[in-house]
């Protein structure tokens, strides 16, 4: 199956690519700082962030233009999805979901 | 905590200092904390996302900094800064004395106590206690006496008190 460029965008990631599709969904229904993401991907996932992932991850999403600082009083910046970022993130899970359907649909065969 | 952010290149700090600051306060101490922040500085100097902005003394000072940095941790990780042959001369000859010392406070206490904990800890506290006082003498000889001292005394009590816990709780199993 051929990779969409969201795709390869993400995956380029190494370590980082797992917190890099979690700051995303993080991200999906709104703007959000570094602290209120680490608090927001426990709650969905289960993980908390360290730090050092957490901003080597968002380097990375800023870098490729996946996601963009908004201005700030405080010294919390928030970050929101880009365009870019949003299809790179709807890429993302429609493929997860397509290979979730398929080991649903054989688990359920077998 | 904050400290931390100082493995940090310089550029990156000024991008992402402050809030990774806030992020950093808000998490509590943990080792595990301590190395997802090192993982992250090590990143961040062999992968920068950021692209130089030009050659002016900013940029240049960045750089300065970032080599300094880098060789701090390549130093690290080769087990600390470079020793001259006159510190480790100096390093070798206090540790065989502390050795012989050691040896000799061992049998005679042997003789006297057996095979009590507190021999006994101080038995197996030797060859750690040895290397502390071979690595404290080679790196703090430019120190203060009273740093040396402290350092010396704090590593070699510490490890004493150690191997007694373990010795006393040996000995009742």
């Amino acid at each position: 199956m051929k990779k969409s460029d969201e795709e390869v965008e993400l995956a380029d990631f190494g370590r980082f690519s797992e917190p890099a599709l979690l700051i995303l969904v993080s991200l999906a229904d709104g703007a959000r700082h570094g602290y209120s993401m680490t608090e927001d991907i426990e709650a969905i996932a289960g993980v908390r962030l360290g730090p050092g992932t957490l901003y080597g991850a968002l380097a990375r999403l800023e870098a490729r233009g996946l996601i963009e600082p908004l201005k700030s009083e405080d010294r919390r910046n928030p970050y929101r999805l880009t365009t870019l970022g949003e299809r790179a993130l709807r890429a993302r899970l429609d493929s997860m979901m397509a290979v979730a359907r398929t080991g649903q649909r054989r688990l359920a065969s077998a | 905590m904050r400290w931390l952010l100082r493995l940090y290149p310089l550029r990156w700090r000024e991008r992402y200092g402050e809030e990774f600051g806030a992020v950093l306060a808000s998490q509590r101490a943990s080792v595990g904390l301590v190395v997802d922040v090192i993982g992250g500085a090590i990143d961040a100097h062999l992968r920068p996302q950021f692209q130089p902005q030009g050659r002016n003394s900013d940029s240049n000072q960045c750089q300065r900094e970032e080599t300094m940095t880098l060789a701090m941790l390549q130093r690290c990780s080769a087990g600390g800064p470079k020793l001259s042959p006159s510190d480790r001369r100096i390093a070798s000859r206090v540790t065989i004395l502390s050795a012989l010392g050691l040896a000799i406070a061992s049998l005679v206490l042997t003789k006297i106590y057996r095979g009590a904990p507190p021999v006994q800890a101080l038995i197996y506290a030797s060859a750690p206690a040895l290397s502390i006082v071979y690595g404290q003498t080679a790196y703090l000889r430019k120190r203060p006496r009273r740093t040396q001292a402290f350092v010396l005394g704090a590593g070699i009590s510490g490890m004493y008190l150690f191997m007694l816990a373990v010795c006393l709780v040996a000995n009742r199993l």
